[in-house]
């Protein structure tokens, strides 16, 4: 009996694996990667465009231009799980929206797959570029060339910090990096169970940002090949940097961002800052509400006294997905979307963004004091660190494989107790395999 | 005469026909929907597994899917951190299959002998975990191992034991705690219903030749049964190779737990960064190791069997 079940198995298996080689035969799918710009007419009549996004409060505001513009209306999909997979098998079985939430990181990655629609072609493109900050609009070309999406806004880094305690224990707010060690151990000093912030190794998305403002590459297109560089000399100064505050004992490796266990912290007071982005405020606000009225917001502690360069994490794009058929509607409507006063205020009201249009930094309600934050105007604070953002980074093709090998080695790094930079090298090895079996061109050199 | 018997040469072949047409009409229901969504993604996997991209004129020049051969299967066995993944799952099938299948074996005797009272509210108890999904019991469970939230991790410490449960030495075995938990009353309900089908004779015929409780246990329960243990065996293997939920939800909590943690993890995780085709090629590896043991388990004990 065992053994005629074991024998069927066998033919099985055998009768899949020929039906495999029969199909591999005849194959040659072929992609045509150097996306021409299609054409960008009006349609005639009346046109539904979908959008794919997970920014709250986005029927409000999709409602407002559906009301403005009955030849043009926009249907709306919440894609919060898995985004990046879901346009991606959409795009694969042609049922692709013609706009989707898509963050900068991701851009190049999704441009490699070929999942993106170059839209140069519409002539409102041109009068888009102006109204966007400079970095956000050179993140929509690669290699100088296309438009593939609409910046929709940005995370500028910040430091949030509790004004209580640094003032209970008499410590300066730290303005620099060297600063901001120092004061940790006051901190640690004036109460043992007090961190100055935590640090989890298994945020790379964090991470990156904080890369960034050091200047500290990841990639570089140059020359048709991707300079892959995510063992540099910066990149090490930034992992010697938190291995140091680690050692110290006056960062907490064990919350995660984004868990219960971090905002529990953050509510017993154990810990004094939060190395955040502008999005950032929301979720102190709403997660720690009784903590009102003691936190503020100061500039991105920097590498020198003089240094001003800041960081940037998150913020998305509005792309163009291959496939979609109305280019010259999708650009009007993302332009508008993403820089008409009215649409900008809403979506910082109920979606807690940080335009990326150069308007949206006027917006009124940008004028005003934050009551949780005593009152003090954050939004001033989250410009001057958009401002101070360098505009010529980077995101790489492979960009998911090198925040999960960043997160896998440094989290080992963290709980075997051996030094962060250490981890580098197995980062830079893993996402040059992945690239190499991608057949994505690197350059051998660092 | 002659149109006679032509019509009853025909009548025997007609009614054939039809009789095959009604096998037809039972199966397709069945062979339909199973050669779409089981066979076909299989061969559809397999076929991606033997392909790669190929790029001319740069990152953003052409780029074309071509057949390539082993390159992918190649890949994914030069691959450290796959046989590293491996090897982990390895050990915990050792470890944990022989000791949830010897638990579930012991409740099910427990269970078939004539000592226990309530019956059936003791079998529902034992397979209840298994009414809770997978992934709920892994969620239960990342509560109870959560070093600042689990109440297990407080009590311990208000007696002096300061337990980690998450910790890379001993994380492994708590995603083994969850799998034996959840599994062992399914084991045990597939040897109890074996075990309720050995005739009653066979006791008696023991009891008259003297054997006690555990004789008849180890002598004539166990042998009959161990077709069904041989089954749960083949089952836990294949569950063991395919461990997916369990870490990949403590790995929310435990930084111990990779994204290459387990085979599965490993080829999501390929998926997630864009490779589908070595993603493919290391799931045709999983299969095939998955079959390859189940097969090399059959034989030896179907062998065994025999003598």
């Amino acid at each position: 009996m065992k053994n005629s079940i074991a024998s069927r198995l066998i033919a099985a298996g055998a009768a899949l694996a020929l039906a495999a080689t029969a199909l591999t035969g005849c194959s040659s799918a072929s992609s045509d990667n150097s996306e021409k710009a299609s054409s960008c007419e009006p349609a005639k009549g009346k046109v539904t465009l979908q959008y794919w996004n997970w920014v709250p409060g986005m029927q409000e505001v999709v409602n407002l231009w559906n009301k403005q513009n009955p030849n043009i209306q926009v249907q709306i999909k919440n894609i919060a799980n898995n985004s990046a997979q879901q346009i991606a098998n959409a795009v694969k079985a042609n049922k692709a929206p013609d706009l989707a939430q898509v963050g900068y990181d991701s851009l190049a990655e999704f441009r490699s797959q070929n999942y993106l629609q170059d839209v140069s072609s519409c002539s409102s493109t041109t009068a888009a570029k102006a109204k966007f900050t400079d970095w956000t609009w050179s993140q929509t070309s690669f290699n100088g060339e296309g438009v593939f999406a609409y910046p929709q806004d940005t995370g500028p880094m910040v430091m949030y910090y509790r004004a209580d305690l640094f003032d209970k224990y008499k410590i300066a707010v730290p303005t620099t990096w060297d600063e901001f060690r120092e004061a940790g151990k006051k901190l640690k000093a004036a109460d043992p169970n007090l961190a100055i912030t935590s640090f989890d190794p298994s945020n790379s998305w964090s991470y990156t940002g904080l890369l960034w403002q050091k200047g500290a590459t990841m990639y570089q297109y140059k020359d048709n090949k991707w300079v892959v560089s995510l063992d540099s000399a910066q990149g090490r100064q930034v992992a010697d940097y938190w291995q140091g505050l680690i050692s110290d004992g006056t960062v907490r490796t064990d919350l995660k961002n984004g868990s219960t266990a971090l905002m529990s912290a953050y509510s017993k007071s154990q810990l004094a800052t939060l190395i955040g982005a502008a999005w950032s405020y929301t979720s102190l606000r709403d997660n720690v509400p009784d903590q009102s009225g003691k936190w503020r917001v100061a500039a991105l502690p920097g590498w020198s006294a003089k240094a001003s360069e800041s960081g940037n994490w998150g913020g998305s794009t509005v792309a163009f997905i291959k496939g979609g058929k109305h280019p010259y509607e999708a650009a009007k409507f993302s332009e508008w979307l993403n820089t008409d006063p009215t649409a900008l205020k809403i979506l910082n009201d109920k979606g807690g963004l940080y335009p990326a249009a150069k308007a949206g930094t006027n917006l009124n309600a940008f004028k005003k004091g934050t009551k949780y934050y005593g009152g003090q105007n954050i939004f001033s604070v989250f410009k001057a660190s958009a401002d101070a953002v360098s505009p010529g980074w980077q995101w790489g093709p492979t960009q998911t494989t090198a925040y999960t090998s960043m997160n896998d080695a440094m989290t080992k790094a963290v709980s075997n107790g051996t030094p962060l930079s250490g981890a580098l090298p197995s980062v830079q090895t893993a996402v040059v395999k992945a690239m190499k079996d991608q057949s994505i061109p690197v350059a051998t050199s660092k | 005469m002659t149109t006679s018997t032509q019509r009853q040469d025909e009548a025997p072949q007609r009614q054939h026909l039809i009789h095959r047409r009604t096998i037809l009409g039972f199966i397709l229901p069945f062979l339909i929907p199973f050669i779409l969504f089981y066979v076909a993604p299989i061969v559809y996997a397999i076929y991606q597994s033997f392909l790669r991209i190929v790029r001319t004129g740069g990152q953003y020049g052409q780029a074309t899917t071509t057949f390539a051969g082993f390159y992918q299967y190649a890949q994914v066995l030069t691959n450290h951190a796959f046989w590293a993944s491996l090897g982990r799952v390895g050990l915990f099938g050792i470890v944990q299959v022989p000791c949830m299948l010897a638990l579930s074996l012991l409740i099910a005797l427990l269970l078939d002998s004539r000592l226990v009272k309530g019956k059936a509210f003791f079998r529902l108890t034992a397979f209840l975990p298994y009414a809770v999904p997978g992934l709920i019991a892994a969620i239960i469970w990342s509560f109870l191992y959560h070093p600042q939230l689990s109440p297990i991790v407080a009590l311990l410490g208000n007696i002096g034991v300061h337990a980690d449960f998450l910790s890379g030495k001993v994380v492994l075995w708590s995603i083994a705690n969850i799998s034996t938990w959840l599994w062992t009353g399914y084991n045990m309900i597939i040897i109890y219903s074996s075990l309720q089908s050995v005739p009653q004779e066979l006791y008696e015929a023991a009891e008259m030749d003297g054997a006690g409780n555990i004789a008849i246990a180890t002598r004539i329960k166990i042998p009959l049964v161990m077709p069904s243990i041989f089954l749960t065996v083949v089952f836990s293997i294949i569950g063991t190779l395919q461990l997916y939920n369990e870490p990949s939800l403590l790995a929310q909590i435990a930084p111990s737990v990779s994204s290459t943690y387990t085979p599965n993890m490993m080829a999501y995780s390929i998926t997630t960064g864009g490779d589908y085709y070595q993603s493919a090629a290391m799931s045709v590896v999983i299969a095939l190791t998955t079959f390859v043991l189940s097969l090399f388990f059959m034989r030896r004990t179907g062998g065994r069997q025999d003598q």
